[in-house]
């Protein structure tokens, strides 16, 4: 249980910097999830939480404590490594015993029969307690890293990509599982993942970590409606967003965006208005989920895009349609048995409403329809 | 530009146990495997690892013996035919290009071989590289090429002669989210523009469902299904076929079938919830009798009319929502658009849409038809 | 099936010439106990069989200080791996987990002292020894013998710390074991195979030693290498007394080498454990 905050902290390897002047803060007890690309900086993070890394600039303070010159032993945090880091030459019961036979946190045999069991049960491993880690499979040894993490009830949880390597399948129910125990989990919890169906379902917070910056820090729903620049509008969803040139026109009477082709541009709302005349400028990005893009055969209204069909993926119980549009490719979802010849016509409209819109050079969020009822997005 | 045809074809390695003095193992690696590939199609060989699929690879390349069997390119028998005489462009997982040569010296290493003056070269290795976007690279030596870049230029290779057949071993593993997505997206189009015959190998199934005009699904060995994505995502054989296609995975879950009032119900067991039986498997099921229920994440339906069931876990995910819920022992998942933000605990009431439910034997894993 | 008869012959032929080549390795080391049973008498007249006896025994063992020059190579030898792996275990950590300038340099520079020639060193060695009073000393043996015990055991324990992840480690750390717990029930077991398979073959090679120890030790200190030189009499050579020296010297290694065999193949191939 406690209250985790970094004050800018810088941390180079070599001439390379993996964390740039980083500050956060993760409240007691919230599950707080680091997001971003590989090699981003979110495990160097996380191993300067936990001791192992040590900043060269920049304090870390576990509730209002500096503890930069806290040895990672003596700090109580408990950590999940990428590659779960298990002893080979002991069994699992063993491995998820360890921390409670150090002389730190000593416990006696009986306790630790007892901790341990527990938490074997919980992570559905009760009948592997035996084994080398060397004779289990990588799911398996998931569960016993992670169980090793678990079983002790220390300040912090660290856990890094626990899902990472896990077959779809298995990462399905994992994340499931971790997310029905994380209601009884009693302890502040750092998340690190690259997955955003993770961060978006187990974070309380996401801080989404690009070359050892923080790009965002807010809530899922923060991150998903109102992106504070395009690189992070497009880690979240799948397919990913499209991005646009846009066209802020003013002609006449005709208040809107024109968008690649249109023979007649898009109306948008008030709001949207308002702010992009504020801005003075023209040109715009504009950010469309596939969801919100529809398509038919058949020109409906002057507003449609005209278009080929680039290709038809199925995934199941949908399928990415990649419509060409002057060389640039829009997606959209059709239902999975779509049949329609490549590069035949196709027309794409487009639910104005959830319409993000981004400058065109700096990349950040201008606007978006009823922005402040997403709550404003925080950097 | 080929037919390939696939008939009772079987592989067992010769497995010497010490101090038995030479007996053979049993298991078969590949057994009894029969399929037919159209001109022109795509076909996916999909399974978990272990299943056969690359040993199937293998045995059309000519890199492995057929045990029995036979293996017809366009109605030549192939089984003893040397690798570089069936007509096939391989693009194996590891990339293997030659480090010491350019992209375009990589491309081009098989048609030297064959003794193709550098015109007629040059022509052929313009033509594909553009399809498979690799022009800018062509001066480019392999260290310089990033994981994406290099595939493409491993399958530019085996493109460039002109192959009856291509053959793709795991081509998009090695690559990361994005690399994939674009590189599946490229893949699919230059099979369209191509029009070759290519059977990729793959153990994702969003990769097969994706890319493939057919799909043969294939577990320690043996040929579970073979047919379109849609027929295998819609009609799963199988228990097995069912739960390995389709992500997040189908559900599957035991349930009793009791009667109450003359109607039919799926029971889950330690609970009282219970879902009508769709009338056409009425002639099909008997009280008492245990099967294996399936139905589909988003076939599951939120409305007002459902049996009521508490939500175990709510995952709010942005383009979607996915709701976990615990019935007795049994877990399932369901996936709505629904904009409401539930909670752990709120109750629910599910519906089953009846036309997408699959029942299967509870031995057998065999899908029981209505 | 036909591919079994084949597979039965070629298996056939191969035991053969496995048997041929047994005969041909080991035969030397028979003779060579043989001979230690047969007096000077009996030694060019006879082959296989001769009355045995025990004189060459006698006069090595009693008739010589041959038990102490054994016990001095003992010392000598088993002293030298024991300081390799006192220095040589943390010598190889570092060069496996730190980074510093020439790292890779000195790595070599050690692996380099097994591959020059021992007989390059050994007169500028002799020198040095003289003005340090380490002539004819077990310190100044032990500390020379360096040259052939650390490189090996270095370069080998070096690359089983480098297949242990550095986060099992951390892992341990964050467990609350202070860092000589880490290396004493984490490490330790996992180096095992390669540390004990490394030091064996350090010491077989001390052991066999023989250019260090004619020159860098006299009346002392004698090693049995050079021990065995001196059955070449200025007259005579007694061959059943030099094989007996040879035997008994031999001993110690074969029997070692016979218990470790298999610890000795898979300590050596790098194998440590994957995390």
């Amino acid at each position: 249980m406690a209250n985790i905050e970094l004050k800018n902290v810088t941390k180079s390897f070599g001439k390379k910097k993996a964390l740039n002047d980083i500050s956060l803060q993760v409240h007691d007890k919230e599950f707080f999830v680091l997001f971003g690309p590989a090699g981003a900086g979110k495990t160097t993070i996380l191993k300067t939480i936990a001791g192992i890394e040590l900043p060269e600039k920049g304090l870390v303070k576990f509730d209002g404590e500096i503890v930069n010159l806290v040895e990672p032993a003596q700090r109580n945090v408990s950590m999940v490594f990428e590659n779960y880091a298990l002893y080979p030459h002991i069994t699992a019961y063993d491995n998820i015993a360890s921390p409670m036979r150090s002389p730190l946190y000593k416990k006696d045999e009986d306790y630790i029969k007892d901790r341990v069991m527990k938490v074997a049960a919980l992570m559905k491993i009760d009948h592997l307690m035996d084994r080398l880690p060397a004779r289990m499979s990588n799911g398996q040894r998931q569960r016993v890293a992670l169980g090793r993490c678990l079983v002790r009830e220390p300040k912090v949880f660290l856990m890094d990509e626990p899902l990472a390597h896990l077959d779809a399948k298995l990462r399905h129910f994992m994340r499931a599982e971790l997310k029905e125990m994380q209601a009884n989990f009693n302890t502040t919890t750092i998340y690190v993942t690259h997955d955003y169906m993770e961060a978006l379902s187990l974070g309380d917070r996401i801080a989404v970590i690009n070359n050892g910056q923080i790009e965002q820090l807010g809530t899922g729903d923060e991150m998903y409606y109102t992106p504070v620049n395009e690189f992070v509008a497009r880690l979240f969803g799948e397919p990913e967003i499209n991005i646009i040139d846009a066209e802020f026109v003013l002609d006449g009477g005709n208040k809107g965006v024109r968008l690649l082709n249109q023979i007649k541009s898009f109306d948008i709302p008030e709001d949207v208005y308002d702010a992009l005349v504020a801005t003075g400028k023209t040109q715009f990005h504009i950010g469309l989920r596939a969801i919100d893009l529809s398509y038919s055969f058949e020109r409906q209204t002057e507003h449609d895009i005209h278009g080929q069909v680039y290709s038809i993926e199925p995934i199941g119980n949908k399928a990415v349609l990649n419509v060409d549009v002057n060389d640039s490719i829009l997606r959209t979802v059709s239902p999975p048995d779509l049949n329609a010849e490549m590069d035949s016509d196709i027309f794409v409209s487009i639910n104005m409403k959830n319409a993000m819109f981004f400058d065109a050079e700096s990349h950040e969020l201008v606007v978006r329809h009823n922005q402040a009822q997403y709550t404003k997005a925080v950097k | 530009m080929a037919k390939l045809i696939l008939k009772n074809v079987f592989k067992r390695y010769d497995d010497r146990k010490k101090g038995k003095g030479g007996k053979v193992a049993d298991n078969f690696a590949v057994n009894d495997l029969t399929i037919t590939c159209s001109d022109g199609e795509f076909v996916g060989i999909l399974g978990p690892s272990g299943c056969g699929k690359t040993t199937t690879l293998r045995m059309v390349a000519g890199l492995e013996e057929i045990t029995a069997g036979e293996i017809y390119i366009d109605d030549t028998l192939i089984n003893h035919l040397h690798p570089k005489d069936r007509g096939i462009g391989l693009a194996f997982e590891d990339y293997a290009l030659y480090p010491p040569l350019t992209v375009y010296d990589n491309i081009a290493f098989n048609l030297r071989a064959k003794k193709m003056s550098e015109a007629d070269i040059k022509k052929e290795v313009m033509r594909i590289a553009p399809l498979m976007k690799v022009e800018e690279l062509l001066d480019m030596k392999p260290a310089a090429l990033s994981g994406g870049q290099k595939q493409r230029v491993n399958i530019t290779r085996a493109l460039v002669r002109r192959p009856k057949l291509l053959l793709l071993d795991e081509p998009l593993s090695h690559l990361d989210g994005k690399m994939r997505q674009i590189l599946r997206t490229e893949l699919k189009r230059l099979h369209k523009e191509v029009g070759c015959t290519t059977i990729i190998v793959t153990h994702d199934q969003l990769e097969a469902m994706s890319l493939a005009d057919k799909i043969c699904i294939m577990k320690d060995g043996l040929l579970q299904q073979f047919g379109t994505p849609y027929e295998v995502y819609d009609d799963p054989v199988n228990v097995f076929v069912a739960g390995f296609i389709g992500e997040p995975p189908m559900n599957l879950n035991k349930v009793t079938i009791t009667e109450e009032d003359n109607i039919l119900y799926f029971s889950f067991p330690e609970s009282s919830v219970k879902i009508a039986v769709p009338p056409k498997y009425t002639k099909v099921l008997k009280t008492g009798m245990h099967v294996t229920l399936g139905i589909r994440p988003n076939d599951l339906l939120i409305a007002d009319d459902g049996s009521p069931v508490k939500i175990a876990v709510f995952e709010n995910l942005g383009d979607e929502k996915r709701i976990g819920i615990r019935i007795g022992e049994e877990y399932l998942t369901l996936i709505t658009s629904d904009e409401t933000l539930y909670k752990q605990g709120d109750v629910i009431r599910l519906k089953v849409r009846e036309d997408k439910t699959h029942i299967f034997d509870i031995e057998t894993g065999d899908k029981i038809r209505a | 099936m036909f591919s079994e008869n084949q597979s039965l012959l070629s298996r056939l032929i191969q035991n053969l010439l496995l048997i041929i080549y047994s005969i041909f390795a080991l035969f030397p080391l028979f003779w060579m106990a043989l001979i230690t049973f047969k007096s000077d008498l009996q030694m060019f007249n006879t082959t296989f069989f001769f009355t045995p006896t025990l004189e060459n025994y006698k006069a090595v063992l009693i008739g010589t200080d041959y038990i102490k020059t054994f016990i001095d190579n003992v010392i000598v030898s088993g002293g030298a791996v024991l300081v390799s792996v006192l220095a040589g275990v943390p010598a190889a950590y570092a060069l496996a987990r730190f980074n510093f300038k020439y790292k890779e340099d000195l790595a070599f520079t050690i692996l380099s002292f097994k591959f020059a020639p021992e007989i390059l060193v050994i007169l500028p060695l002799f020198m040095i020894y003289q003005k340090l009073h380490l002539y004819d000393t077990y310190l100044g043996l032990i500390w020379v013998y360096q040259l052939i015990t650390m490189p090996l055991l270095i370069w080998v324990v070096r690359g089983y710390f480098e297949d242990i992840s550095v986060e099992v480690e951390q892992a341990a750390e964050l467990d609350g074991y202070p860092w000589y717990s880490v290396f004493w029930k984490i490490l330790l077991p996992l180096i095992k195979p390669g540390l004990v398979a490394s030091a064996l073959l350090a010491f077989i090679f001390a052991w066999n030693s023989f250019t260090f120890s004619l020159q860098l030790s006299g009346f002392n200190i004698q090693t049995v290498t050079v021990a065995s030189l001196r059955y070449i009499a200025s007259d005579t050579v007694h061959y059943g007394q030099m094989a007996v020296a040879a035997t008994i010297a031999a001993l110690p290694e074969v029997i070692l080498a016979l218990l470790i065999q298999k610890h000795l193949v898979r300590g050596l191939s790098f194998g440590a454990v994957k995390g």
